[in-house]
């Protein structure tokens, strides 16, 4: 395969933990997030919001709202919602169905938070004060909470859905699978439930925009994962041609799925940029990013899997139902396959099926979240460890009969997806090995003998990263060797935490021989850096890497043909290194970059024949793969307590394979991360709704994030098997969130089982254990 | 949320504060610490056109030893109670209380007044206050009146403390003697409120008889309590005769409003509370016997 390489010469950055070009900015407070973001006469936004989860929208009356003083305008339905010229994603194009998304509601609000009326005021105060005195007339309607009653409700959430059916989809029928279950020595079936959960970035949703009149020109400063996709939708939204708008993302304080797409709200700000007198901001709190900015997670499913008497998996099959919400994120559908698809995960499966139903609901819609599929991986490990107990086999064996091994490579599961280069089974016992297996099972039974439970879970999956196809399949870099021989490289960017500054900066300095300190990086900006689709589906790593193989490969020919004419040497004898070129042999004399780009700029007469002058290149890699399959195997060991059904973390293990690391330290910031939202998920993040479908977490005080009091110090294996695109990089972004919750979940399995208890529902709460408990027949207090 | 507007006052003495109180009538708050008030306010629960920061006013701060009591000013705040070793060593049960209350940071900002005049049911310190029959001092134009403990909590979130009246200074008892003291909660995470709490302050006699008992508990009603049923069945038995697995259950078995949310119903409220009342006999106990 002809892909460009990367390096000049020897690696000297890619694979170091250098520290990071983002921190010295960030961790003094010098970040410029949307809400630094201050421009002249700029007003302030606040949404009015439905308090009901389901009713007809009588009357709007902004009358008493607009008397105060400090109001600017009240906008509703019928001042925003015709201005709407095109709406739809780039990333799913236009022929994709999309679920209703009125910016502002109209004829009926469909969950509590549902944004009704926009106000705009000269400060956040005010326009709240203001929010407080317009008149909502409403009219209430009996919601529909519940998704798993929604198909048989006589309530619709939305009138073109009989049944509440967001959509269907499924492989093939279950009867083709019947002789295998049927014919099978053990088979296991149980109904797993997930929560409603989300992501809760540091930084809330926000954005300002700023319309120039004169100039018909929008410039928006968004937290976002893909400033493209904000400018493309946009540019359509408003009928603006697309090099009017300009959209600057600076800081983002985090997305994880929920700032891929410009939402409702975004939409409502953008089109009320050009009815008010200046730049319109619009910050969320932490109140209304709980109520409204997305659910996700909210699933469950039967799953089945049959085994034969040797332990060997033969068939499984899952039937997962989703919960949407009242407005989710497009296509829910294609999202919710990708479950069922990736159901079989990193094992010999020979035969599997799914099914999946999304239903809508009269709560906040569904929203993409870190490893959106992430359920196949919470079903498919919870149950494995429940079918190896009622085989009465250990569930570290089970796993090592029927975990791919890298030996048995390219496998191509029941699916349809080829698997290459991954490692699922060498990550297993890689993993236990850094815990010491023997040593805890040791642990586990003298601590059981004093009455104390102590347990062990393990889940392991492999995730698609860096996808070859439509939006995301291409990523441009533009790199300019200044004539002061200075490197700029642009990339399109949309970073939210993801250290994309950093990474692009070795690659660069490591593909031109240059000192690290003289590669700078610009992004987030669409006006001035190639398109790109932005952060999100564990794909920056290994694009950008590709992207910076495509540009720098020329760029770097031309400084060695530049440095052989005026050495007077072989190309093949110059080695770049430290921003010099030098002849091999005689480092001492040679060339500064800078020596080399003041020649191909000021002097092209002195360049030699065929080299172009100056030294800027502009290229873009094409993924050619559907997907870059990385794995990892996540061990947690856990304590329960019977009296209180408290969980302690003991230890963390994490055995990754993302192929080579660019900045292991990036990698491991990744995994601590993911890692920790799905500790979250396992035991303490809860979206609820009440049966009216009033929220009840909506603050940090009843939405329980973990902190560092509750999480152990995770421990990282790194296992490092390439894949064929350039650099061997493999993303690695989503994997803690998938890893996570199945492991955290069977370690309290594992304690709990002596007990007869059977795990099947998140979050695992201390008061869910001890009911589980108590059902099971145990717990009188000790 | 950004709060509605108010007005900000900030007197510098009892005099003025109290005056100010009585001038504004109900729309006016007192403000200590602000860790449970503001964020009330910043999410519009709570609206109050005037904010009475006492936070300057002098002479309600401090920590006094006095004959077997010890009075703590209520602007004190609860970072100083930490810090402080003659609550150590003469209000055990305050002090073990405190690295309870949330993390560092509020405990640097939060008073003891202010916690005792919020009245959060699941917050320590009244429970304390309660098991330890501690007297409060509040303050009005016409005075300073002294209300036991036990008459202070009246009901949910709230207090005997008037819209015109100020807390200045709450008074513990000294337990002389051989005594244990033992605070246990059950909380989700490091520093959330209990879902449930016990504080339990025993005192023995010569011959290791319980000859003195107080049963704090918090989370478990909208008040916080005692357990004078638990207490009395303990009361004169030999230290050792006491099942502290039936004492919680006794303590725990007559509770009527148990809170039912969305971290805990409330059987699972009422079973960890009767654990939290053995696990902190437990350890009161064995202080006492040792010592």
């Amino acid at each position: 395969m002809d892909q460009p390489t990367l390096t000049a010469g020897t690696t000297r950055y890619a694979g170091a933990r250098i520290a990071r070009v983002e921190d010295a900015r960030l961790l003094t407070g010098h970040g410029t997030f949307v809400d630094d973001v201050v421009r002249p006469g700029m007003l302030h936004a606040c949404f009015v919001r439905s308090p009901m989860a389901r009713a007809r929208i009588v009357g709007v009356d902004p009358a008493a709202a607009l008397g105060l003083p400090g109001v600017v305008a009240v906008f509703v339905a019928a001042d925003l919602n015709p201005d709407v010229h095109e709406s739809w994603y780039t990333s799913m194009g236009a022929a994709m169905p999309d679920p209703p998304k009125p910016p502002l509601a109209e004829g009926e609000v469909r969950f509590v938070g549902d944004p009704v009326a926009l106000v705009v005021a000269v400060d956040r105060y005010v326009a709240e004060d203001a929010v407080d005195l317009v008149a909502l007339d409403l009219d209430p309607l009996p919601p529909v909470v519940d998704y798993r009653t929604a198909r048989e409700s006589e309530h619709l959430v939305h009138e073109a859905y009989p049944g509440n059916v967001a959509g269907e989809i499924g492989g093939m029928p279950a009867e083709m699978l019947a002789p295998a279950f049927d014919s099978a020595a053990h088979v296991t079936s149980a109904t797993i439930h997930q929560q409603a959960y989300l992501p809760v970035p540091m930084e809330t949703r926000g954005l300002v925009a700023e319309w120039e009149a004169a100039g018909g020109e929008l410039t928006v400063w968004a937290s976002t994962q893909s400033p493209h996709e904000v400018r493309m939708f946009g540019a359509r939204l408003l009928g603006l041609p697309e090099h009017r708008v300009r959209v600057i993302a600076r800081d983002t304080g985090g997305g994880f799925g929920q700032k891929v797409l410009p939402m409702r709200e975004d939409m409502c700000v953008l089109l009320a940029a050009r009815k008010v007198p200046g730049a319109l901001k619009w910050i969320e709190d932490r109140r209304e990013n709980l109520l409204t900015a997305g659910q996700s997670r909210h699933e469950h499913a039967t799953v089945r899997v049959a085994l034969d008497e040797d332990g060997a998996l033969v068939a499984a099959e899952i039937d997962h139902v989703q919960d949407v919400g009242a407005y989710p994120m497009p296509w829910p559908v294609h999202a919710g396959a990708a479950v069922g698809v990736f159901f079989p995960g990193a094992y010999r499966v020979p035969k599997a099926r799914f099914s999946y139903t999304g239903l809508y609901s009269n709560t906040v819609g569904r929203t993409a979240y870190r490893g959106p599929w992430q359920f196949e991986s919470v079903a498919r490990e919870v149950v494995l460890d429940i079918a190896a107990r009622q085989a009465g086999i250990d569930p570290i064996e089970l796993r090592r009969r029927n975990l791919l091994r890298h030996g048995e490579l390219p496998y191509t599961n029941a699916s349809g997806m080829a698997y290459s280069d991954v490692t699922p089974l060498e990550t297993f016992e890689h993993a236990l090995g850094l815990l010491d297996l023997d040593g805890f099972r040791r642990q586990q039974a003298d601590a059981r003998a004093t009455g104390r439970l102590l347990g062990l879970g393990t889940s392991s999956y492999i995730e698609p990263t860096a996808t070859g196809m439509g939006f995301y399949g291409t990523e441009g870099a533009t790199i300019r060797i200044e004539p002061s021989g200075a490197v700029n490289v642009y990339v399109a960017g949309g970073s939210c935490g993801n250290s994309l500054e950093t990474t692009v900066v070795q690659l660069v300095a490591d593909a031109l021989g240059c000192d690290i300190a003289d590669v700078n990086t610009i992004q987030g900006d669409t006006a001035v850096t190639p398109f790109g689709a932005g952060t999100g589906g564990s794909r920056s790593g290994p694009m950008l890497a590709g992207a910076v193989a495509e540009t720098a490969a020329g760029l770097r020919d031309r400084i060695v043909a530049i440095a052989a004419h005026k050495l007077e040497a072989a190309p093949d004898d110059i080695e770049l290194a430290d921003s010099r070129a030098s002849v091999r042999g005689t480092p001492a004399a040679g060339l500064s970059l800078a020596d080399i780009a003041a020649a191909a700029y000021f002097e092209p007469a002195s360049l030699p024949d065929g080299v172009p002058p100056g030294l800027e290149a502009s290229g873009r890699y094409h993924a050619r793969a559907m997907s870059v399959w990385a794995n990892a195997t996540h061990v947690c060991t856990c304590e329960v307590d019977p009296e209180t059904g408290l969980v302690t973390l003991l230890r963390y293990i994490v055995s990754e394979d993302c192929g080579p690391m660019i900045n292991p330290a990036v990698v491991e910031g990744q995994i601590a991360g993911g890692s920790v939202q799905g500790i979250g998920g396992a035991l303490y993040e809860h979206l609820a709704y009440d049966a009216e479908g009033n929220p009840l977490s909506s603050t940090l005080m009843d939405y329980l994030l973990p902190t560092i009091a509750e999480v152990p110090v995770i421990e990282y294996g790194h296992v490092e098997t390439p894949a064929p695109n350039p650099g061997g990089y493999k993303g690695v972004g989503e994997g803690g969130a998938i890893g996570a919750p199945p492991a955290v979940v069977n370690a309290v399995a594992d304690a709990l089982a002596p007990l007869g208890v059977t795990v099947t529902q998140l979050p695992l709460s201390p008061a869910a254990i001890l009911a589980l408990i108590a059902e099971a027949g145990g717990g009188a207090a000790s | 949320m950004k709060p509605a507007p108010f007005e900000y006052h900030a007197p510098t003495t009892p005099a003025e504060a109290v005056d100010l109180l009585s001038g504004l009538g109900d729309g006016a708050k007192v403000l200590a610490g602000g860790q449970s008030l503001v964020p009330m306010l910043a999410l519009r629960l709570a609206v109050f056109e005037h904010l009475v920061d006492v936070r300057r006013v002098e002479g309600i701060r401090g920590i006094e030893r006095q004959n077997g009591t010890v009075r703590i000013g209520a602007g004190t705040t609860q970072a100083a109670i930490e810090r402080s070793p003659e609550v150590a060593a003469a209000v055990p049960l305050l002090a073990r209380a405190t690295p309870l209350i949330g993390h560092f940071q509020i405990r640097n900002r939060g008073t003891l007044g202010g916690s005792l005049a919020h009245a959060d049911p699941a917050a320590e310190y009244p429970a304390v206050a309660l098991a330890l029959d501690a007297e409060l001092e509040i303050l009005s134009a016409q005075g300073t009146r002294r209300v036991r403990a036990g008459d202070f909590f009246t009901g949910l979130w709230t207090t005997a403390v008037a819209d015109d009246e100020l807390l200045t200074a709450v008074t513990f008892p000294v337990w002389a003697g051989r005594g244990g003291f033992a605070v246990d909660e059950v909380a989700r995470r490091h520093g959330d409120f209990a879902l449930a709490g016990a504080c339990v302050a025993v005192g023995l006699d010569g011959e290791g008889r319980v000859d003195r008992c107080g049963i704090g508990l918090f989370g478990l009603g909208p008040v916080p309590l005692r357990a004078p049923a638990a207490e009395s069945a303990a009361w004169g038995l030999a230290a050792g005769d006491v099942d502290p697995v039936e004492l919680g259950r006794a303590a725990t078995a007559d509770l009527a409003e148990v809170p039912d949310d969305l971290h805990a119903p409330a059987d699972y409220r009422r079973r960890v509370g009767a654990v939290t009342v053995a696990r902190a006999w437990r350890r009161a106990v064995e202080e006492a016997q040792g010592g």
